[in-house]
């Protein structure tokens, strides 16, 4: 169809609830790039009588775009092989840009695929400050998205310095101008300390920390004191969204208590915790993992100022790609290892460790991971600090997410899947008696768009009231789930239509969402003394900023 | 003067040149080496425009190219160096709607790509090395030869590791290492995948006692001390061609000595923003070099399908070269002696590639700004110290909207 500059979607069921409405029959109107309270009534008209309308979805949490992203797509050409991206006849007669799929698309089908899923706004959850630039150049080439990254700051060299003299207020000046030159969104924490440490170097016993007060190089640096600084500091920026965290001890056996230990480090003030499932595991190392959901999400219910995203795993191919490179060493050597496995150790800040993994239902760690994260999503009491998310490509790819949500809305066709999987490891696990919850259709809403949109701060995304973003997707109802999401009838990105029938008709630039706190300059003058010393790369040409 | 420069005249990528305009000519590059003062020159480059050897407007010579390439049978779109990442994006964007096939520069270094594709890698960007190394192993390579800041800038270490750092040079065969180092290893060329093997035989703890791998043994023995070591090979080809079995050998020895310590092996590559192509190819394609657009979604043919092959199996009947035709390697340069040829990019006009199109344009680094990769994948801004012709960019984007809109 044709794309009018002011279009009255009518008659659709609409869930949005950031503005208390929950499948209520109503018109939502679209003026250029924006909705609006109302349109003259001679406006042309788009009937979904029957159908579902919600928001562009929001992902809070997914690797797309950056230098480790790419050494994973670099890595594995033979998924690729097998998954073409054929470019698509756009409206105005061009054609789309071709691809390669598998767990890591590369950038032109990302874009499309998450348009394909009624997904408009996406946010890469870890981008190392040396590869801002790259990333936003992939970002550039990443169509229709809205997206932005979160830049990494838990293991920096210079934050580390300044912790150790106990120059908080010069840390705090420090991340702020990271952010506005790297043009990031978010501070993100990965495994703080414990990639430094892998960094430095030595043997095994010595390589990564396993709690929070470790010392980390000097005893005044620990991951409380990281997480600490960095917390205060984002809350005093006042930044949109505030630490994005990847806990410590990621995937390890017993690593609840670390989890609740850091939230607790945190207490009372806002902060995201990434992944959890992949921190929610009982049991300690050398015995049987356990789940330990229910003590997890137990905290979480209890104290607003937490959010969290679960990070589920989801049966099939996967890519782990993450900062945490020690915990990917673990990963590539467990088993006998053969497996291939990529490490960069990057100057001045994090890491970046890569290793193919497949989820299988038969594997007992595997159906575990699964049984955990589902415990999280059905345990929870608050939908608007939980969102959805695989972690994508580490739990599983963007694309299964119409899956979970069928897990999450479908109990029977829950419990059947849960037959079918290792139950070695499913002992203690809520999923066993029988949680008999299905989330509602305004309840996919919130974990998938207006949740996430509030948690980033993005006042213009998630919701379809007067001025909000004109991004809205429109499903046909369907009792399978699965395939409702999957395949929308109509979706639209800033008033433009980009899908129809799961065909790409239109496949506009995105844009970006980035910040630039205020901060007392008098740190660059130190900061261009560190660089001289430490780093390769001249201090004018860090970061992403155009140069003349 | 233009501070803070970045130089692409090998993979080092040096930000630190300030360059120092006179009369509208480079009259210093202060900070550069020898390769990149040669690289900077006077920055005076040709501003042509030739169709069939004749001087000819932008739009015509576009339009000539468009139609050349449009009507070909089987394209090869080729970057070459001394572009930006914008360029290459654009370049890509070509061949992708040409159904062509497309390969860059970055081919130069297969046998390394195609070992990390087997197996992963265990790298660093360079200034770990230079911060953290206790042990650098120089495998059969000088970088003085041809990266010459590369010790300088990037394996010199800091005053307090300074004292500890131990430097070793393997040489193999006429690859040597640096003169200098404290301590040398002698490997016959015959030898070397097998010394490799038992290095990495000796690091799991096997037993690798074979009398004339004995030196090399006992350098993994001090690697398996060390607290960091780097492991620095050449990924570009020498007198030899790299041997795929040698670049898997030490991938999988770095691999390895991450068990009893750290190590990453650093892989050298040749400058022009070849490691560019190599990453813009990979996010928009999936894939590196050697990627065939023949059937609409891009295929990887790493063995027959790079350029070269493709020209000396004369399956391709028109190029594109976007970037400088003088970095184009001696037999692919011969391979497009042989088919219609444009050229889009800095001194087009004096290729010795008979070009039915040359576009002169400005050098990225020298002229024209943008983006291009520090040989371990770092994006590095380019600055423009001076004015020159029209830049790539613009031109590329001119014969890509011609191609995509040509009817309009």
């Amino acid at each position: 169809m044709s794309n009018p500059e002011r279009l009255r979607i009518s008659g659709g069921a609409v869930y949005d609830p950031a503005n208390g409405i929950d499948g209520a029959v109503r018109d939502v109107c679209i003026e250029g790039n924006r909705i609006v309270a109302e349109l003259p009534r001679d406006a042309p008209r788009l009937d979904v009588a029957g159908m579902i309308v919600m928001a562009g979805g929001v992902d809070i949490h997914s690797h797309i775009a950056g230098p480790s992203v790419n050494q994973a797509r670099r890595l594995l050409p033979e998924e690729r092989a097998v998954d073409p991206v054929l470019a698509p006849r756009l409206e105005d007669g061009t054609l789309a840009r071709t691809g390669t799929g598998g767990t890591v698309p590369s950038t032109f089908a990302t874009g499309y695929r998450y348009a394909g899923l009624g997904y408009t706004t996406a946010m890469e959850a870890a981008v190392a400050p040396l590869g801002a630039r790259h990333a936003h150049a992939e970002l550039d080439d990443t169509p229709i998205l809205d997206a932005g990254f979160f830049v990494l700051l838990g293991n920096d060299d210079y934050l580390l310095r300044q912790i150790a003299a106990g120059e908080t207020a010069r840390a705090r000046d420090y991340a702020a101008w990271l952010l506005g030159v790297t043009r990031a969104y978010a501070i993100k924490i990965v495994n703080p300390g414990g990639v430094s440490l892998w960094k430095s170097g030595g043997d095994t016993g010595r390589r990564n920390v396993t709690g929070l007060d470790d010392a980390v190089g000097s005893s005044a640096v620990t991951p409380r004191k990281i997480l600490e600084t960095l917390c205060a500091a984002a809350n005093q920026l006042a930044l949109p969204h505030p630490v994005h965290v990847h806990c410590n001890n990621l995937g390890q056996p017993g690593n609840y208590a670390t989890t609740l230990e850091t939230m607790k480090a945190l207490g009372g003030q806002r902060a995201h915790f990434t992944h959890l499932q992949f921190h929610s595991y009982g049991g300690e190392r050398g015995k049987p993992w356990q789940s330990a959901a229910r003590d997890v999400i137990e905290y979480v219910n209890a104290h607003p100022e937490t959010s969290v995203d679960v990070g589920q795993v989801m049966f099939g191919p996967a890519t782990t790609v993450t900062a945490d490179s020690p915990v990917e060493y673990l990963l590539a050597t467990s088993s006998g290892g053969g497996r291939k496995w990529v490490n960069v150790d990057i100057e001045l800040e994090s890491g970046c460790g890569i290793v193919p993994y497949t989820y299988k239902e038969q594997a007992a760690v595997a159906a575990l991971q699964w049984a955990v994260g589902l415990e999280l999503f059905l345990l929870s009491t608050d939908p608007w600090r939980v969102v959805l998310s695989t972690d994508h490509p580490n739990g599983g790819t963007f694309l299964s997410y119409p899956e979970l949500i069928r897990l999450l809305m479908d109990r029977s066709y829950r419990d059947e899947r849960l037959k079918r999987v290792n139950q070695k490891l499913l002992a203690g696990s809520a999923l066993l008696d029988g949680l008999s919850r299905e989330y509602t259709l305004g309840e996919i809403a919130i974990v998938t768009r207006a949740g996430p949109a509030r948690l980033l701060g993005l006042r213009n995304k998630g919701h379809l009231g007067p001025g909000a973003d004109a991004d809205v997707t429109i499903y046909t109802s369907d009792g399978d789930r699965s395939k409702m999401f999957a395949t929308p009838r109509y979706v639209f990105k800033a008033g433009t239509l980009v899908v129809e029938e799961g065909q790409l008709r239109r496949a506009p630039a995105g844009r970006r969402l980035a910040v630039r706190p205020e901060y007392d300059t008098a740190v660059t003058k130190d900061l261009r003394r560190f660089f001289d010393a430490h780093a390769t790369v001249s201090f004018d040409n860090y970061g992403a900023e155009p140069v003349a | 003067m233009t501070e803070h420069v970045t130089c692409l005249g090998c993979g080092c990528a040096c930000d630190d040149i300030a360059v120092v305009v006179k009369g509208g000519r480079i009259a210093e590059a202060s900070n550069a080496c020898t390769l990149g003062t040669a690289w900077f020159g006077d920055g005076v480059v040709p501003a042509e425009i030739r169709v069939d050897g004749r001087a000819a407007t932008l739009e015509r010579a576009v339009g000539k190219a468009a139609e050349l390439l449009t009507s070909a049978a089987r394209p090869l779109v080729y970057i070459a160096g001394d572009v930006s990442c914008e360029v290459q994006r654009e370049a890509v964007a070509i061949g992708d709607h040409l159904h062509a096939a497309v390969d860059s520069l970055a081919a130069t270094a297969a046998s390394a790509v195609l070992a990390g594709q087997r197996r992963g890698r265990a790298a660093a960007t360079l200034g770990e090395i230079r911060e953290r190394a206790d042990l650098v192993v120089f495998w059969g390579v000088d970088p003085g030869e041809r990266y010459p800041r590369f010790v300088a800038r990037y394996a010199t270490a800091p005053s307090d590791l300074g004292k500890t750092r131990r430097v070793v040079a393997v040489d193999v065969g006429a690859s040597r290492g640096p003169k200098d180092a404290a301590l040398r290893v002698t490997i016959a060329p015959s030898d070397e995948v097998d010394a490799i093997g038992a290095m990495r035989a000796t690091v799991a703890g096997r037993d690798a006692s074979a009398a004339r791998f004995a030196s090399a043994v006992d350098l993994a023995r001090r690697m398996m001390q060390a607290r960091y070591t780097a492991i620095v090979a050449d990924g570009e080809p020498g007198v030899r061609a790299i041997d795929p079995d040698r670049a898997e050998a030490l991938v999988a020895l770095g691999q390895a000595l991450n068990g009893p310590a750290r190590c990453t092996l650093c892989t050298l590559r040749a400058g022009g923003n070849r490691s560019g192509a190599d990453a813009v190819l990979t996010w928009q394609t999936g894939y590196p070099f050697a990627v065939d657009f023949a059937g609409g979604p891009p295929r990887y043919r790493p063995a027959g399908g790079s350029a070269e092959a493709l020209l000396a199996d004369r399956e391709v009947d028109a190029a594109l070269v976007i970037g400088a035709p003088a970095t184009i390697p001696g037999p692919l340069a011969d391979g497009l002696g042989r088919i219609s040829v444009a050229v889009i990019g800095p001194r087009a006009s004096t290729s010795a590639v008979g070009s039915v199109v040359a576009i002169d344009t400005g050098v990225a680094g020298i002229h024209d700004g943008g983006t291009a990769f520090r040989m371990d994948d770092v994006p590095l801004p380019l600055r423009a110290s001076l004015d020159g012709p029209r830049a790539a960019l613009e031109v590329v984007r001119a014969l890509r909207d011609k191609i995509v809109h040509g009817a309009r």
